[in-house]
Parts: structure tokens; sequence; C-alpha cells
């Protein structure tokens, strides 16, 4: 084997650019305010193999270099060219990956590199290593070539190499080396002594990164007490009374609390210091989302499959179900933004492809809690800069979701200054799959039997991604552990991806699942739960490095990879499709019906747990709950004076620049949202594209406008004043979203994503109890309100330990639901957008304007501005979800029936903000009054975000139909939309806003554009 | 008459497959979906289609260059199959990645017309946007009415989503756009939307986003000399139907009035593929 390097540069000439490095360029200047003259950039490639160099040297431009666009060398550096590099830069900067961090070039160079140098196998060892060099002219003074370095990479999974303008002058290059894995030795398996003291338990746990408590490790000491099992073990020639460490770390992942849900199954005794109730609670899950759904599961047919699968499945028509998952990846996605936050976009798509017998993902949705992306305030240690985190999440999800090709028809992005601590990345995929298979099984019907085989597809498993179901449900640290961080691989995702679904056509899939968090310990384990029994054998597993342990290979995340059992007689058949689409499937494990987790390595038995046990044997938890109203410092605006001639104008153009509020069509059109040819209403609508869509509409089989809504909602600040008002706020806005595309609100489900800091009680967390009264009452809205709308939960996840340090230092994210709706649409040809559509259109608020500006932007606006002491108050609610919900069925069926073709809700900034919304997507003005749009004060009326409210934008001839449509229902009139270019608000004969469009489109799309621009 | 069937490659990270598959039947193709191993392996053979259809996606993640990876199968592994399939007069359309790929293996712009057929030789490239993002947006094309392109025939300007972060189309040296200007292989510009029909074509560089990604000439796709052999960046297919244009809502998206597959709600990108199966038929 020797070592290959070649280097790519961009040639220089009339009409060429740098691109790599004007993009460089460009983010120091928008990220830190630095001008640098000019960067150029190098793409390197380290080739190990055993063709000679100059074999390899001979064929540069058939593969590592565009000849038309690209200059190559071989076996040197680029920056000892003069003719290339006549100047001596500034500074010089190459960026490659740690040893065993994924490199999909490298992997994608190889690949190529095969199809030119046709070698009878990929050689074990051989493969491409690639690399990144930056160079750098005209840095202004005080920019060190060291704190570049540390912008450009991520040391977790990067290494820099540095040449400073000393190093330059001196023409000492840097020059990184191909990044050899160290080997790993293969340990085999030990036996773990849990005859010790409860304090030696509980530092196991906490040594080996196990996250399970005292309780959980007594049981599992308990269980290897029984004389029973010591027989049973003996029997197949395992250790009789003490688990192997294949037992213990399978047990830890299986009973993880990313695995079990362990508080939302937990029995809470719930106190409430203001009402006097004192009550038991056993199972917040079984109790407020689980058992309304099956009630309602009674009443419909369409509710296919519920919480037991990958997804919810529900009918769309008779051909079709649709199926959607929505996951968070926060931990990874703070540790590498980039990475982390793809495998969560890809991992996610893996639900839907492990849904029945194999769903079709159709659609992503992304929506990211970050702090603020201009924060000037201190970091703590390990953590980002919000601004980097935002980059890095966003181009991970870009990459993850295009590259896959699934559109991204739907998200948002929400800032406080909490989400420092820890950002929230949640992503979303829906499915469609045909009803019945072409063999005529029901396709989300898992269907395996004792004796099918089951095998890995897809990726190999490597070291990287152990612990990260454990991990996750640990608060974050600096110590926290960097092979919990993993890079995507969409492009092996996506062979995989038409292969199954070839395989699942062809009718030679009985069962299959993702592996995620816990790999095959958990995927193989859960589908064994079907047949009762399972038999594996690791040493069958291919592996990226030789010398994993039989734990590691059991527990190890490594991505892209799904766990399928197919019947014996179609096991041929099976792999012949995995050969011709080049995807790995090898068959790792049997399923039997002896009721036991049967692991070997080879013919020794590593680990032989019965199933009951490894599923149903974790203890419950028994946690305290108490709940205390917040009261923060009132929001008072009848304080703040305001300029007489500009009146509210002012802070209509300041609200409309809030990050929560601004335009992120900069970051959302770098997301494919089109591919698939079905994206009817897409994330920017109006005259320009440029206006806020309101919710996705896709119709996804082609020539067919029968449409899928797909929104979201998501209000984290009101959990502030109450947790209970933030779920329910969040679920209305979701379906009020849908409601302005026309769902069919009798046909439409939803996903709980719960995202809340520590809610257990302990020295970390003192406030557990309140923490713990503040899910315990979002439940309970939750159940409250989905009863109303009869909208059933049909899948969820919950993240519980969204912390950072401890102590004084602590920070935890203010407890989160994100709720996501999807639904049907009949008709795709029959939607409404937010963009009023011209002068002449009629402009309504349906709904009622309350006096609730507790938690609002505005309030949260003025505190940080000092012109408020605080943002309490009265948060919004919802005291009447059954009238709500047939008030968004009149406004429904208005819009399917060519009513209504303009529709927009009132969210973050209240009415003002919505209408300054629809007059930039639609680049008119409007005039209109707010007078008789609730008995509360003008402030409130003008900027409070009371639920249930929706502008529409009303036709004149349709205008009279509309009104006797919506009769019985809340509808004021407010004005009528004007060629004028000017928002003019008032309230009666008071002026409140009088704005041009230009100023409020300025405002809102300048924001946060942080591209730097094209030049 | 038997519909012409058309071949859809698909794999190693092709994903249009599906809706490039669809429009062809919505006007009287028949098409299939064929991995592209499968005709390197010779389990399927590229003769026994009238029309190959490379589709957009990003083909092994479009690593070393948009395209090249998935070229380089193509020109090592179906080089007989794809001279063939051009010498025998079967059209070819490359869209976004499969233009890309197109242009990589030298199918695109091609050899002179003096001697047309397939040489696999690179001319020309697409390279990164000038804006260094990849971005979904929607552009406004038009078509030279005089090119031999067999797909644009009869289309002048129509809107289109582009979707790529490789876009920008260079060849080395102004002759040779020259050359290819006279022999109208310039088939489809990116266009000021405000200007005249017919007259926004321009030679100028049109600024960021009239012009996407820089591309020189303004260039949105070519075709070879004999018009068979095309491809562009946009994507007309994610425009089959006027649900999909961004401004149906606003009642007004292009497109014709009526249509035997869509009725009043065929969009403008149809045609394209409609030229192409009736090329076929013509040729019968």
């Amino acid at each position: 084997m020797t070592i290959t390097r070649v280097e790519v540069t961009p040639k220089q000439g009339a009409g060429m650019r740098d691109v790599r490095g004007d993009v460089v360029r460009r983010q120091l200047k928008a990220d830190h305010g630095i001008d640098v003259t000019e960067v150029r950039s190098i793409t390197g490639f380290l080739i190990k193999s055993s063709v000679p160099s100059s074999d390899i040297s001979a064929r540069v431009d058939d593969l590592f270099s565009d000849p038309i666009i690209e200059d190559a060398v071989t076996d040197t550096l680029f920056l000892t060219s003069p003719h290339h590099f006549p100047t001596v830069p500034d500074a010089a900067i190459t960026v490659g990956f740690k040893p065993g961090v994924t490199d999909n070039p490298g992997s994608a160079a190889y690949d190529g590199f095969r199809t030119l140098f046709p070698q009878p196998e990929p050689l074990e060892d051989a493969s491409v290593s690639t690399y990144q060099t930056y160079i750098f002219y005209g840095l202004p003074d005080g920019t060190t070539a060291e704190w570049l370095a540390s912008t450009l990479h991520n040391n977790l999974i990067q290494r820099a190499v540095v040449s400073d303008i000393g190093a330059c002058t001196q023409s000492q290059w840097p020059a990184i080396d191909y990044p050899e894995k160290p080997p790993q030795t293969f340990t085999p398996p030990q036996a773990m002594d849990l005859e010790i003291s409860d304090e030696a338990l509980i530092d196991m746990s906490e040594s080996g990164l196990l996250a399970l408590n005292l309780e959980e490790m007594q049981t599992i000491q308990g269980h290897y007490r029984d004389a029973a099992v010591q027989s049973s073990r003996a029997a197949v020639g395992i250790v009789g009374n003490a688990p192997t460490d294949v037992e213990l770390e399978c047990l830890a992942q299986t009973w993880s609390e990313h695995c079990k849900h362990k508080i939302f199954a937990s029995k809470i005794h719930h106190i409430d210091s203001e009402t006097g109730e004192d009550s038991i609670i056993d199972s917040i899950f079984k109790t407020h989302i689980m058992k309304p759904t099956h009630d309602m599961q009674k009443e419909v047919d369409w509710l296919l499959s519920v919480f037991h699968d990958n997804s919810g499945v529900i009918a769309w028509d008779e051909n079709w179900s649709v199926c959607m998952k929505a996951e968070t990846h926060n931990s990874p996605s703070a540790l590498d933004p980039y990475g982390g936050a793809m495998t969560g976009i890809v991992g996610v798509n893996r639900d839907i492809l492990g849904t029945g017998l194999g769903a079709r993902p159709i659609a992503n949705t992304d929506v990211f809690c970050f702090g603020p992306p201009n924060w000037e305030g201190d970091l703590p240690d390990n953590l980002f800069h919000p601004s980097r985190v935002l980059r890095g999440v966003h181009a991970g999800v870009r990459v993850g979701g295009n590259e896959s090709g699934i559109p991204t028809v739907n998200g948002a992005i929400v800032f406080d200054d909490r989400y420092i601590g820890k950002p929230l990345v949640y992503c979303g995929t829906v499915g469609i799959m045909p009803r019945l298979l072409p063999d005529g099984r029901e396709s989300h019907i898992k269907t395996p039997t004792a004796g099918d085989i089951v095998y890995m597809v897809g990726g190999r498993v490597g070291y990287d991604g152990i612990h990260g179901a454990t991990f996750s449900s640990l608060e974050l640290t600096e110590e926290s552990p960097s092979s919990a961080v993993q890079i995507g691989d969409p492009i092996t995702q996506k062979k995989m991806l038409d292969m199954v679904l070839e395989a699942r056509d062809a009718g030679l899939i009985t069962c299959i699942t993702d592996n995620g968090a816990g790999g095959l310990s958990s995927s193989i384990g859960e589908m064994a739960e079907y047949t009762n029994g399972c038999e594996i054998d690791l040493a069958k597993v291919p592996l990226k490095q030789p010398g994993l342990s039989a734990w590691e290979i059991l527990v190890s995340e490594s991505q892209e990879r799904m766990t399928i059992a197919v019947k014996p007689s179609d096991c041929s058949a099976f792999e012949a499709m995995a050969d011709l689409h080049e995807v790995e499937a090898t068959p790792v494990a049997t399923f039997t019906s002896s009721g036991m987790f049967h692991v070997k390595y080879n013919d020794d038995t590593v680990a032989y747990l019965p199933i009951e046990f490894l599923h149903d044997g974790v203890p419950q938890l028994q946690l305290e709950s108490e709940w205390h109203t917040p009261q923060p410092a009132l929001f008072n605006p009848s304080t703040i004076v305001l300029d007489e001639d500009e009146n509210h104008s002012p802070l209509l153009l300041k609200m409309l620049a809030r990050p929560n509020i601004a335009s992120k069509e900069s970051w959302v059109r770098q997301y494919d949202h089109e591919v698939i040819a079905q994206t009817a209403v897409k994330p920017f609508v109006g005259i320009e594209r440029d206006g806020p869509g309101d919710a996705g509409v896709i119709a996804p089989i082609h020539g067919d406008p029968h449409g899928l809504v797909i929104s979201c909602g998501i209000a984290p600040r009101y959990s502030d004043l109450d947790a209970g008002a933030m779920a329910a706020a969040s679920i209305d806005e979701a379906v009020r979203n849908a409601v302005c595309a026309g769902v069919d609100v009798d046909k439409m489900a939803g996903l709980d994503n719960f995202c809340w800091p520590d809610s257990i009680e302990s020295a970390k967390t003192p406030d557990g109890k309140f923490k713990l009264a503040q899910l315990v009452r979002a439940n309970r809205e939750l159940e409250r309100v989905c009863r109303a709308y009869r909208l059933p939960c049909i899948s969820g996840k919950d993240s519980m330990k969204n912390d950072y340090g401890s102590g004084e230092n602590k920070i935890s994210i203010p407890p989160t639901l994100l709720y996501s709706v999807f639904g049907d649409q009949p008709d795709v040809r029959f939607t409404a957008t937010s963009d009023f559509k011209g002068a002449g259109e009629r402009v309504y608020l349906v709904g009622v304007s309350k006096e609730e500006l507790g938690a609002s932007e505005l309030a949260f606006m003025l505190k940080e501005s000092g012109h408020s002491e605080g943002i309490g108050g009265q948060v919004p609610l919802l005291p009447n979800p059954e009238q709500n919900i047939t008030t968004y069925r009149a406004l429904s069926t208005a819009i399917h029936a060519g009513l209504v073709q303009t529709a927009h809700d009132c969210s973050e900034g209240g009415l003002a903000v919505a209408a300054a919304e629809m007059c930039i997507g639609g680049r008119v003005g409007a005039e209109l009054d707010i007078d008789g749009t609730g008995h509360s004060s003008v402030w409130s009326r003008l900027w409070g975000e009371s639920l249930g409210r929706f502008i529409i934008g009303v036709q004149p001839e349709h205008e009279a139909d509309f009104v006797e449509w919506m009769s019985g229902h809340p509808l004021t009139f407010l004005g009528t939309v004007t060629d004028s270019q000017e928002l003019i608000i008032s309230d009666g004969y008071d002026a409140l806003v009088n704005l041009e469009v230009p100023a409020m489109v300025d405002a809102w799309q300048n924001a946060l554009d942080m591209t730097g621009g094209v030049a | 008459m038997s519909a012409p069937k058309v071949a859809v490659l698909f794999g190693f990270g092709i994903n249009c497959d599906r809706e490039t598959a669809a429009v062809f039947d919505l006007v009287g193709g028949k098409s299939e979906r064929i991995h592209v191993n499968n005709f390197v392996q010779g389990n399927r053979v590229l003769e026994d289609f009238d029309i190959l259809a490379v589709p957009g996606g990003f083909s092994f993640g479009d690593h070393l260059g948009s395209g090249r990876l998935m070229g380089n199968r193509m020109r090592f592994a179906l080089r007989e199959q794809l001279h063939a399939f051009v010498a025998a007069g079967k059209p070819i359309i490359g869209i976004c990645n499969g233009f890309q790929v197109l242009v990589k293996t030298g199918l695109l712009p091609g050899p002179n017309a003096s001697n047309p057929l397939p040489d696999f030789v690179q001319r020309a490239s697409l390279t990164l946007n000038d804006s260094g993002r990849y971005e979904d947006r929607w552009v406004t094309l038009e078509f030279d009415s005089e090119s031999p392109c067999i797909w644009t025939k009869g289309l002048q300007r129509i809107d289109c989503p582009v979707r790529h972060g490789e876009g920008k189309f260079v060849m080395p040296s102004t002759t040779d756009f020259d050359s290819l200007a006279a022999n109208h292989q310039l088939a489809v510009r990116y266009v000021d939307p405000n200007t005249p029909v017919g007259q926004g074509a321009t030679d100028e560089p049109l600024p960021f986003p009239i012009s996407p990604n820089g591309s020189m000439r303004n260039i949105a796709g070519v075709c070879d000399s004999t018009g068979l052999v095309f491809g562009l960046m946009p994507h007309p297919e994610a425009v089959y139907a006027k649900w999909l244009h961004p401004h149906h809502t606003r009642g007004s998206a292009p497109g014709p009035t009526s249509s035997e597959a869509l009725g009043e709600w065929e969009g403008e990108g149809l045609q394209m593929f409609r030229n192409a199966v009736e090329y076929v038929l013509s040729k019968r």
C-alpha cells in the first residue's frame, strides 16, 4: 500500500471563480465583520492503494479534477507552485477528518477510483481521505491564522494544520497526512460482578455511561440471583450469576430514557399548591396521549396503526396510506451541528422506511430552536456560538434532505437565549405506501415468523455512535464523548432506500425496522418481540474496522442501516437485489420462538436475556410533581410612551426584524422543497414568492390533485407563564396553519414531540418537581385540546434532558412542545395562501382578540429594550376548543368551496405582524380598522397573540357568500386591500400604523439573511 | 401504434426518477424506471427503448463534481450502448443532475455537426453557482426558436424551478460558445421576465437571481448538433401541472388552457416531454 496525494484547485481566468474560497470570505464578513481580500481553495485527496502514483497521475483528469474548470497536481502540494500561487498568502489552513470519521467525498472518490482501476474486491485497507486547504490574502490586523482555523473546523471530528504568515513566508505549507485509524483491540466478553454495594452499582452505571439508576441496577442484580435464570444460562454455557458486559450494555440501551421514555411512563405524585389537588398519575403517556387516541380510533376507520411502529399510519384514500414521524437530535447537534443534524434527518427518514413493511419518504419538516444568532454575551465552555450552530445544523439538514431527494416542505426556526445551552433540532418525515402490496398483504402490518432470516442492510458497524442513546439521556458536559457524534451518508442510505422499496414490492420483506438508538440491540430486540425470540451471531456483522468488541457491535449506532427479515426461501432473491443496487446485506440473525434474546459471537453465547425481561423488566419510576404558577414581572404596555406622529409604526418595523418573526427565506431556499414534483403550496408564497407560507401542501400522486397538508406549531415562551398554555397554543397553531391550507379538519392526525429540561428532582435539579408539574400540565392540555379537536396523536417522541452544566451555570431550555399536523386536503387546486391577492380584496378577522399579552413577542422585545419590566400577564388560553374547531371547519370548507384564496393565521406579533406579512406577500397595501375585534385594549388587539384567529381575504364577488357561510362564527370586517403600497391600521378614529410596504419588506427580509450576498 | 418506450435511469442517488417517469406517461409514453446497473450488467439493453431520460438528483452525492462519477460509470460501462442509441436517432434528455451527467460524459454539447456521433470527450462543465449556495427558486426561461432541439419545439418562454448548487455552464473559450450559438445549440437561457417574450435572451451575464448561477451567456440548457440530445438545469417536470406553479393560488399560473392529460390544469413544462414522444411517433 502506498499513499498518493492529489490536489485540485479551480482554474483562474475570465468568468471563473473560486467559489469555495468565496463562501469562506463571505461568511467571515457576515458572521464576524471581517473583510478579507481573497480566499482561495484547494481540495486534496490522499489515496491509499496498491496502484502506483504514476498510474494515478495519468488518470487524474478522469476522476479527481475536471479539466474544463480545475487544475491538478500529484504527489506535491499546490502551494509550492508559483504558477498557481504567485503571491505569498497571509495564512494557509488545511482541514481534514480525524481517523474513523465518516468522509463522504472520500468514499465517493474510492468508488470512482475502483471504476478506473478495477480491483477484484474492495481491498480491506484501501481508501481515499479528503481535505480542504484555504489560502487567505489580505487578512486584517488582529485576525490570526489560529483563530481562522478554529472557525473552519470542529476539533471533535476534524484536524487542522495551520501555516501563519511567518510559515507562509518561509514556504512552510500545511501538509496533512492520511488519517490512519488506531487499531482497536477485541476484548472478549467479561462477566460483570453485580454482587457489590449500592454505591458501587451507581458508580458502575456512571463510569460506564450506562445511565441506569440504582433501582434499575438492583433489578438487574435481582435477575441474576434467580436460580432458574442461573440454570438456564448454564445450559447455554454463559456465566450464570452475573451479566456479561454485552448484556449490561444491551439492557442499558433498551432501558434508557431515550428508548423506554421512563418519565412519560412513570407514576407521578402530583400536587397543585393552588387548587389543593393531590393525585397520582399512572403514566402520562398512557393517560393523556394513548388513551385519547385509542378512544378516537374506535370512532374512525382511517387510523391504521398508532404508537407501536416506527411511525403512525393513516389511510389517505382507498389505495394509499400515509405516515409521519418526527424526532429530535439535540445532543449530537450541540457537539457537531452539521453531523448531528444530518444524522437527525436521515435517521427519521429510516423511521419511515421502517414503518409497516416499508414506506417511501416523501416530505421532510424541520424545526430548530437556537440561541439568538446575534448573541454577544458569554458562552459556556464547549458550546458553539448560536450562529455557528445555526449554520451547521442548517447545512446538515440541507445536505441530508436534498441528497436523499426528499423535499423539505415545512418548518420553523425559534430563538431564545436558553437554547444556547442545548439547541433543539426536530426533524420530521412523511411517508407514503400502497395500502396493499402486490402480494396482497396490508403494508402497515409486519408479518415475521420464527425461522425468518434477519439481515443487516446498508452501512457497516464502526466505533462511531457508541452510547448515543444513553448519552442523550444525560446532560451535556465538557467531557461529552466524541464517539456519540456521527456524520450521515445520504447516498449509502439512498441506495438502500431504492433497494428496500423494490424488495418490499417484490414481497421479499416480512419485517423491517431501522437501526437508530441502541443499534442492533434495539432493532433486532424489538422485532424479536413479534416471534418471541431471536438468535444473533455478532461475528457475522460487517465492520468498518476490525477489533470491535461484542458489546460494541451490538450497541453501535452507526448510521444508514436497516434490519430486515426475509423468509429463507426468499434470501437468494433478496441478496441478488442488494447486489444489483450495490448495497451490503448480511444475514446476522434468525427469528425464533424461544422467548430469549440470544446473542452469540461465533459459537460462544455472549448474551442470553429473556425477551420479556429485556422489554418489560424496567421498574416504573416514582416521581414527585408540584405546581405553582410562575409570577414573573408584569408586562404593562400602558406605561410605554409612543411618538404621536409615528405611533405603532416603528414598533412594527422592529417586530418584523425580530429573529422569531423575520423571514428565514435565505435559509429555507437552500432546501429542495419541490423534488418529487408534488409541492402545491411551498414554504414561500405570493407574487414575488417570498411571503410566509402557513403550511406545506403536497399532491404526491402524479396527475392527481388529491393533497396532503403538513404543518407545525411551537410556542415555547408561553412556558414561562404556563406550560399547559404552551401546549394548547402549539396544537392550536399547528391546526390553524393547516386550516389556512384547507385541511379536512375531520381527517388530520398529530405528532407530539416534547423537549423538556431534566424533570427529576435531584441535587443537580432542585426544581425538578416544578419542571415535572409543567410536563403534567402540558399533557393535560394536550389531551383536552386534542379530544376537542378530534385530533389523534399517532406518533410522538420525548427528549427529557435538555440542560447544560449544573449549579448556578446551569442552562435549562424552556419546556417545548413541537406539535406537527398532517391531514387530508381534498383538492390542492382549492387552497389558500397568506399573500393578499390584489386591490379590492375584502379583509376579515376570524376569531376574537382578548386581553392576552403575557409572554408575547412584543413583551419580550420591550423587556429586552428596557421599556418593560417583564413579560408577565395573561398568557393566551383556549377556553372553548369545541367552539374553535367548528369555526375552523367552516373556514376550511369555505376554502374547498373556492370562496377564499387568502388566509393567514395570527401568531407571534399578533394581527399587526400577520397583516404586514400579507401585504409583503402580495406587495400591496391595505387599510384596516381593528375596532370591534374584541373587548380588549388596543395593545392586545394589535399585538396580542390570542389563539383561534386568522386574517382572511375574500374577493368582493364572494364576500356575501363567505359572510353567510361563516354565520354563527366570530367574524369582523377589517378593511380592504389597496394598491397604495401602504399598510394603514387604525382603531376607529385613532391611527396606529402607517408603513410603506417596501420598508416592511426590508425589515422583514434582511434581519436573518446571513448569506453575505453573492459578491 | 404502441407507446414510445422511455427508459428513466435511477440508482446511486438519482432522485427525480418517479416524476420524470410520470410526466412521460402523462403524454403518451410508456416509461420504466431502470437501475443503471441493469444496463451495465446486461440484464436490460438500452436498444429496447425509444427515449432515454437521465433525471435529476445527487448521483454519488455529487462528490468530485456534480454528475462526475455517474458520468464515468456511463462513459466507461455504457459507451457502446449510448453510441448506438444516438446513432439510431433516439432522443435523450438530462435534467439537472442528468444534464451534469451528460455534459461530463461528453454527450453534451458533443462534437460538431460534421461528425455528430458521440466521442465521449468532455467539452464543457457545470460548476458551483457563483452564489456558492444550493437554492430552490423559480426562474424564467426562454427557448431558441431556431434550435434543432426536438425537445423544445414550439416552446417560447416558461416559468420553471431550478434546484441546484452546480449549475454554472462554462466552456474554455468564447469561440466554443460562438459555434454553439451559430448552430442554435444554446437551446434555453435564463431571461429577465420583464423583457418582451422572444427578446429575453442575451449573452451579457444577468444578475442574480434572474440568472441563478452566473452561467456563461445565461445558458440554462444545450442540445447536441443533432438536436436529439438535450440537457438543462431547470426542472420542467416539476411544473407538469399548474398546481405546482407558485402563483396557482393567485389564479395566474401560466400554461395551456386545455389538455388531454390534465384539462385546464396542464403546466408549462409538460410540452417538452410530449415533443419527444411525438417525435418518436412521427419517425415510425
